[in-house]
């Protein structure tokens, strides 16, 4: 019997509403983006490509958040219905990382249309920066992910999926640390991160130890 | 944009103060009013936030004491009443709602070099041969504009100002 008691049924629609609700905020920043650059607006301040790349990143941590959340959200309601949305919340953390990584390459480094930043700068940043560096590491750890999240690569994996999907443990941590480094001095929003996240997993370690006493503890 | 800022020079008030020959430097300091400043409750830098020049700089016809910009009174935000605008140097230099000036022997301390020594330095010139340690300092975007463009020595007043660091070696006085 689950804390809360009781398997409650999953409430109609929610499916569809979850995506809904996970679209409007990169809807609602690409709209301040083109708004602000294009038509001289004021949403995101004087530096709206920096505003727009911070807060598509901060979406993807939230995401990254909400997809570490359903295991232990699970235990304790009892809500087992929430596990088959954890996919929903997954791709769309990698959607928000892309927008973020595109929104770094294409409007603020200007990759494609400035002089100043070529190959060479691009990877002199990359390398050079730790703070890129880690960044760049979180991002193609999700790629596996993304691409092995349907229902086909799950049955083919089989038991190994379980084992590659635990690269969003590093993801998650790898992207609070670039997070991190990335701040003038301000450490206040990744601090929060990385205890939410700290608790996160240290509640997934706590169980995997209780389950094995258990499994050990004697007839 | 660039920003048009209205103001005095600097020169003009250090005048009146008739500095002796052991006057090097020029330091700055803000207001300390954690109720009305509420980010001067947390210690992100050690309030209150200062800053220095060196004598010649202070006294460089290009150094001003900004009372107003896009041709209002100064707002808050924005360091009212008064604040100091360097154009040559990195923005951090351009102390806010100054109380106090005062001409020193030695080096003032300046709140961000305090704060990371290996990121802010004293002098902060416009330099896009010298990167800061996280990032590169080679393009800049201006404020209302998309595309990025280069980064110009001295913030491009290398005509005005650079025979100030004529010797100086700029990678060590960063």
């Amino acid at each position: 019997m689950t804390p809360l008691g009781g398997i409650a049924k999953q409430p109609r629609g929610f499916g569809v509403l979850l995506i809904i609700a996970a679209t409007i905020p990169a809807a609602l920043i690409a709209f301040a983006i083109i708004s602000d650059l294009f038509y001289g607006s004021r949403h995101l301040g004087s530096d709206p490509i920096k505003e727009g790349e911070h807060l598509f990143g901060n979406w993807t941590l939230r995401l990254l958040v909400a997809t570490l959340a359903i295991t232990p959200l699970r235990r304790l309601t009892g809500w087992n219905w929430l596990a088959k949305h954890r996919r929903t919340l997954g791709l769309f953390a990698f959607g928000y990382v892309v927008l973020h990584l595109l929104t770094w390459l294409l409007l603020d480094m200007q990759f494609f249309i400035s002089e100043f930043v070529g190959w060479q700068e691009l990877k002199t940043d990359i390398l050079k920066r730790p703070y890129i560096t880690i960044g760049m590491l979180a991002f193609v750890l999700l790629i596996p992910l993304a691409v092995t999240s349907t229902k086909g690569m799950i049955a083919r994996l089989g038991k190994r999926w379980r084992t590659l999907h635990r690269l969003v443990y590093v993801s998650a941590v790898l992207g609070v640390i670039h997070f991190w480094m990335s701040v003038k001095r301000d450490i206040t929003e990744p601090l929060i991160f990385a205890l939410i996240i700290a608790f996160l997993l240290g509640w997934r370690i706590r169980e995997s130890r209780l389950k094995r006493r258990s499994a050990v503890a004697p007839a | 944009m660039v920003i048009p800022w209205r103001g005095i020079q600097l020169s003009d008030v250090i005048k009146r103060a008739q500095p002796t020959a052991a006057a090097k430097f020029v330091e700055f300091t803000t207001l300390m009013d954690p109720r009305q400043m509420p980010g001067q409750r947390i210690p992100t830098l050690d309030w209150p936030y200062n800053e220095g020049l060196r004598l010649d700089e202070a006294m460089h016809p290009l150094t001003m004491l900004a009372t107003g910009v896009y041709g209002r009174e100064l707002p808050n935000q924005n360091g009212a009443p008064l604040r100091l605008v360097v154009p040559w140097k990195y923005g951090f230099k351009g102390i806010k709602s100054i109380v106090r000036i005062r001409l020193t022997a030695t080096m003032p301390k300046t709140a961000w070099s305090e704060a990371i020594a290996s990121e802010y330095g004293f002098y902060a010139n416009v330099n896009p041969a010298v990167d800061h340690p996280r990032w590169s300092q080679g393009s800049e975007r201006r404020i209302g504009e998309f595309r990025r463009r280069a980064t110009l020595p001295f913030n491009g007043y290398a005509d005005q100002v650079a025979s100030l660091y004529s010797g100086m070696d700029l990678r060590k006085n960063y």
